[in-house]
């Protein structure tokens, strides 16, 4: 169990940020989403014990976070959203500082820290200043400097906003091998939902300080039974005739066909109609809701 | 096997608990300190009143024992009026003077040297974190603001120690050995505590104070500026309110004695008569200085115009804490008596309360306090 | 490359460079953007800000010749009133509200003041900003400045729009509304270049990219031309099928299939063919053979995430 909230309520002033939440979280890749002011930043600061709460209890990786924040602190790496760096230093003295802030001795921490420098895949440029790093490779430090006291819990708050997609791409490796292969938790926080579906296993869904939806991906995102998603080389609209005069529903979506198939038949049906139509099915899946409708429609639920 | 794993690797290290986490930041805030080649011929520079403290002790350790090799230079300093022929008649005796006014010197050299060094480092300290957002860095981890604050306290006590309090005790050593005389250490070892303890009050004071002020903006060149200010706009500020207020009064003493003065005597017409009414008029010229000079002091006694000065009120604690004033009074001893007046005014600061400016200094360090505990926990900036 | 309802285009760059100092921002490029919405992609330093900066003005091209409807657009002030140009700095009159910042951008284009007021309202309803247009912008989320950014680009409804990482920041409600509100402009035949790094959004909107590197042009056109025109990566394509083996005996018997892989944990096969028009066609008949019912069939590479990766990682 990652952590656990029961009843928590926090306001700043007229506003609530968290409302009564209730939620446990599982062990593995989390995806946290939500809208803008759902209380995700709010969840992840009670996280960290940097905000106190006025109601409710929680425990994080089994400790309370309302008296044990120092120890929680110990055990969680936290890469925040904004730009932030420790001024004036070389990449691995960065990160040798960040690793003594937690209570690693020196050596310890320049050990590790190149370590961890190498893992991200920062080779030479760690020991250039780090002001002169670009956005993805400051990302990539900020992530060596959670990761350097090997913490059970990384907390990533928007971490791929405004990389280009190299390095958007590294990154999401980087924090898919952290969490399927070194058995590391992530809670990842963020707006771009293929990036929370490339990364995560479950997620967990707020809006408006209260819980909206939990669960695993693949279960969320049901299954369409009999329909499909058909896209063709050339013009559907005959196609799509064919289809219907046999008993199917077929839509036009995008660029792709939307197709229901009776009871009783199966997809040959529609490779049966293509070598009517000399038609080339350029893709054919089965019908799968996408993160992005789970979310709207747990949002428009609420 | 004979493949090993490239990719990340656990640790199982050990992680030490938060009291020492304030070593850290101050580790991190010396050598970045450091960097700087300003900073570093300054520093260098602040150390050579260090050399002249230790040089001065070591040199009235051999007067003590009446050595040769000091003869020359004792002769030089009695013939150039800085040594009494009484005081190397007698060392021991005003030994423990000898020793507050070289600290005292040395002091004072190094409150300016210190206000210096301040201004190249303290800036930086929390602005630049401000500045480049290090802050949620810091507080999203294992550790209390109180650590953080320490922690860039500690570099200013670090260098400022390095400094004052370091020279202080190795040159107390040092004037130990050139005496050869361990009684020293029973007269004397108050002056040590006193030194250092105003070496800590210095730390803590100017410390908090450039923290503060680093902690209110991003810019550290206006935190530079404002602390600049402080110490010598306060400084002339005070000094020229001083000023006025002296002038005031002896303006208004010489309008008293014209007012007092009886009516014009008829012009004198021989020499003697112009001799005499010349001897006349210098007594009571003399007279009317001795009077004014008298209420000048009286009234600096409660004089709350120092206290604008920031240095100044260090100075004056430091006064305190070395009870030099005294010193100078035992030292005038040797005066003649005509002139120890004269010589007390001169050397000795102005007399106002010392817990005057102990209160002033607590106060900005109460301010400073608070305005750091609300700067540094702004969550905003974590946004 | 020819597309479907080709017109004439509205952008045009005619070898066009831009150096700072030493530094190539732009090298020699020649590319037309038409009516509807287009990608415009690359790494980071690829030349996209300044493509932008060149296309609206902002920057002298310092060889070539930039048109936009066909007119020159540096120092021509009278072409802004059909440009919009959504930027992607965040810089804002704090104490202005909402309302005021879009109705003094109407204004500026030239809205006389009914017009303008009626084009902030309607404006603003669109990209979801009425409840909140009388709030002071200090203290608006970055999902709502993003939206008024948009508001300040579309209120004189120009026919060529300039949009730069418009989606930075918002949250997929907003994204969503705002996506909708950018394919609307490009069914409207407007011409509304987007500028972005998340490659999903960019294929959701359109088909048709521009893609630079380096300051120069890579690729143009629609992305699965363009991808069947990438010779040394073969095209990958899965195939899901109960008898996956006897599947892949059977493509491999085909002289244009290069490779299979096969999936087990999946039940299906991966072919990598240099032909795929060719093996698309066979497919049909190939799945109506006995027990060679294929069940799933999708190409995992022939996204513009791939085609970014091969053309920009070469």
């Amino acid at each position: 169990m990652l952590f656990q909230f029961e009843g928590v309520t926090k306001t700043y002033g007229p506003v609530v940020a968290l409302d009564n939440l209730s939620v446990t979280a599982p062990a593995g890749a989390i995806g946290l989403l939500g809208p803008n002011g759902s209380g995700k930043t709010t969840l992840i600061r009670s996280l960290l014990g940097l905000t106190r709460v006025d109601r409710g209890s929680g425990h994080v990786l089994g400790m309370d976070f309302r008296r044990r924040q120092l120890d929680i602190r110990r055990a969680v790496g936290f890469v925040p959203e904004d730009e932030c760096l420790f001024p004036h230093v070389v990449g691995v003295e960065f990160v040798t500082y960040a690793g003594e802030l937690v209570g690693m001795s020196t050596k310890d921490a320049m050990q590790r820290s190149h370590e961890v420098l190498d893992y991200v895949g920062l080779g030479e440029a760690r020991y250039r200043k780090v002001e002169s790093y670009s956005s993805g490779m400051k990302q990539r430090l900020k992530l060596a400097s959670a990761i350097v006291h090997d913490p059970q819990l990384l907390i990533m708050d928007e971490p791929t906003n405004g990389m280009d997609p190299r390095g958007r791409e590294d990154l999401l490796e980087l924090a898919r091998d952290l969490t399927h292969n070194k058995g590391m938790s992530l809670l990842f926080s963020s707006h771009l939902l293929p990036d929370v579906e490339t990364v995560c296993d479950e997620v967990i869904v707020l809006g408006r300080g209260k819980l909206l939806t939990e669960g695993n991906i693949q279960e969320l995102k049901q299954l369409h039974n009999r329909s499909f998603e058909v896209r063709l080389k050339a013009d559907t609209g005959s196609f799509a005739e064919r289809l219907k005069a046999l008993g199917c529903g077929a839509e036009l979506r995008d660029e792709s066909l939307v197709v229901q198939i009776p009871e009783g038949r199966t997809q040959q049906l529609l490779w049966e109609v293509a070598a009517q139509e000399r038609a080339q099915i350029r893709n054919l899946r089965p019908q799968r809701s996408t993160l992005e409708e789970v979310f709207l429609k747990a949002v428009e639920q609420a | 096997m004979p493949i090993f794993d490239q990719g990340y690797q656990h640790w199982k290290g050990q992680l030490s608990g938060h009291a020492w986490r304030w070593l850290a930041i101050t580790r991190h805030g010396v050598r970045i300190g450091m960097q700087g080649r300003v900073f570093r011929a300054v520093l260098l520079v602040s150390l050579l009143p260090a050399m002249a403290l230790a040089t001065a002790l070591c040199i009235w350790g051999l007067v003590e024992r009446r050595s040769d090799l000091v003869s020359t230079i004792v002769q030089f300093l009695v013939s150039a009026q800085i040594l009494s022929p009484g005081i190397v008649d007698d060392p021991r005796h005003y030994r423990l003077e000898i020793w507050t006014l070289c600290y005292n010197f040395f002091l004072s050299c190094e409150l300016t040297l210190s206000m210096i060094l301040i201004l190249l480092v303290g800036p930086n300290l929390i602005s630049q974190d401000l500045r480049f957002n290090a802050l949620p860095l810091y507080l999203s981890r294992p550790l209390r603001r109180i650590d953080y604050l320490a922690g860039k306290l500690g570099v200013i006590a670090a260098f400022l120690g390095l400094a004052i309090i370091v020279p202080c005790l190795l040159s107390y050593g040092l004037g130990l050995l050139f005496s050869l005389d361990f009684s020293i250490v029973k007269d004397t070892y108050r002056l040590l505590l006193a030194s250092v303890a105003y070496g800590v009050v210095i730390i803590l004071s100017a410390g908090m104070l450039i923290l503060a002020l680093s902690s209110l903006t991003r810019n550290s060149r206006w935190v530079a500026l404002f602390f600049l200010g402080i110490w010598i706009v306060s400084n002339i500020a005070s000094g020229l309110l001083e000023l006025a207020d002296r002038e005031q009064r002896r303006i208004a003493f010489n309008r008293e004695m014209t007012a007092a003065t009886p009516q014009k005597t008829p012009a004198p017409k021989t020499r003697e008569e112009r001799r005499r009414r010349m001897e006349v008029m210098n007594a009571a010229q003399a007279e009317r200085l001795e009077k004014l000079e008298a209420q000048q002091t009286e009234a600096s006694k409660s004089d709350w115009r120092p206290l604008v000065s920031y240095t100044g009120n260090l100075s004056r604690v430091g006064r305190q804490l070395l009870r030099t004033d005294a010193c100078w009074e035992k030292l005038s001893e040797v005066q003649p008596l005509a002139l120890r007046k004269r010589f007390l005014a001169t050397w000795t600061g102005p007399q106002y309360p010392w817990y005057w400016s102990a209160g002033v200094l607590s106060g900005l360090f109460v301010l400073s306090a608070v305005i750091l505990s609300f700067s540094v926990r702004s969550l905003d900036r974590l946004r | 490359m020819t597309r479907t309802g080709d017109m004439a285009p509205i952008v045009d760059f005619h070898e066009v460079s831009k150096w700072y100092g030493n530094v190539i921002g732009i090298n020699k490029l020649t590319v037309r953007v038409p009516a509807g919405v287009t990608g415009l992609l690359g790494p980071n330093g690829a030349g996209k800000s300044t493509f932008l900066q060149l296309a609206t003005g902002q920057l002298y091209a310092s060889q070539g010749k930039v048109r936009v409807l066909g007119q020159r657009v540096w120092n021509n002030s009278g072409i802004n009133r059909e440009i919009g140009l959504c930027p992607e700095q965040d810089a804002f009159y704090e104490w202005m509200t909402g309302w005021d910042f879009v109705y003094t951008s109407a204004r500026l284009a030239g809205l006389s003041r009914w017009a303008a007021r009626d084009a902030t309202e309607r404006t603003l309803e669109a990209v979801g900003m009425t409840q909140y247009q009388g709030r002071a912008i200090r203290g608006y989320s970055k999902g709502m400045r993003q939206r008024t950014k948009l508001a300040q680009a579309l209120v004189h409804d120009p026919r060529v729009l300039f949009l730069d990482e418009p989606l930075t920041g918002t949250d997929p409600l907003a994204r969503h509304d705002l996506m909708t509100i950018i394919q609307r402009l490009g069914n409207e035949r407007k011409s509304v270049v987007v500028s972005s790094h998340v490659l999903h959004e960019v294929q959701t909107l359109t088909p048709n990219i521009i893609l630079l590197n380096h300051g120069r042009l890579v690729a143009e056109g629609n992305v699965r031309d363009i991808r069947d025109l990438i010779d040394k990566h073969p095209h990958q394509i899965v195939l899901i099928c109960e008898e996956y083996r006897k599947l892949a005996a059977r493509v491999l018997s085909w002289p244009d299939v290069e490779g299979v892989r096969v999936l087990s944990q999946q039940k299906g096969i991966m072919v990598e063919t240099h032909k795929p028009d060719a093996f698309y066609g066979r497919l049909p008949e190939l799945s109506l053979e006995d027990g060679m019912a294929i069940k799933e069939v999708y190409s995992e590479d022939d996204s513009l995430e791939s085609v970014f990766k091969y053309l920009v990682n070469a």
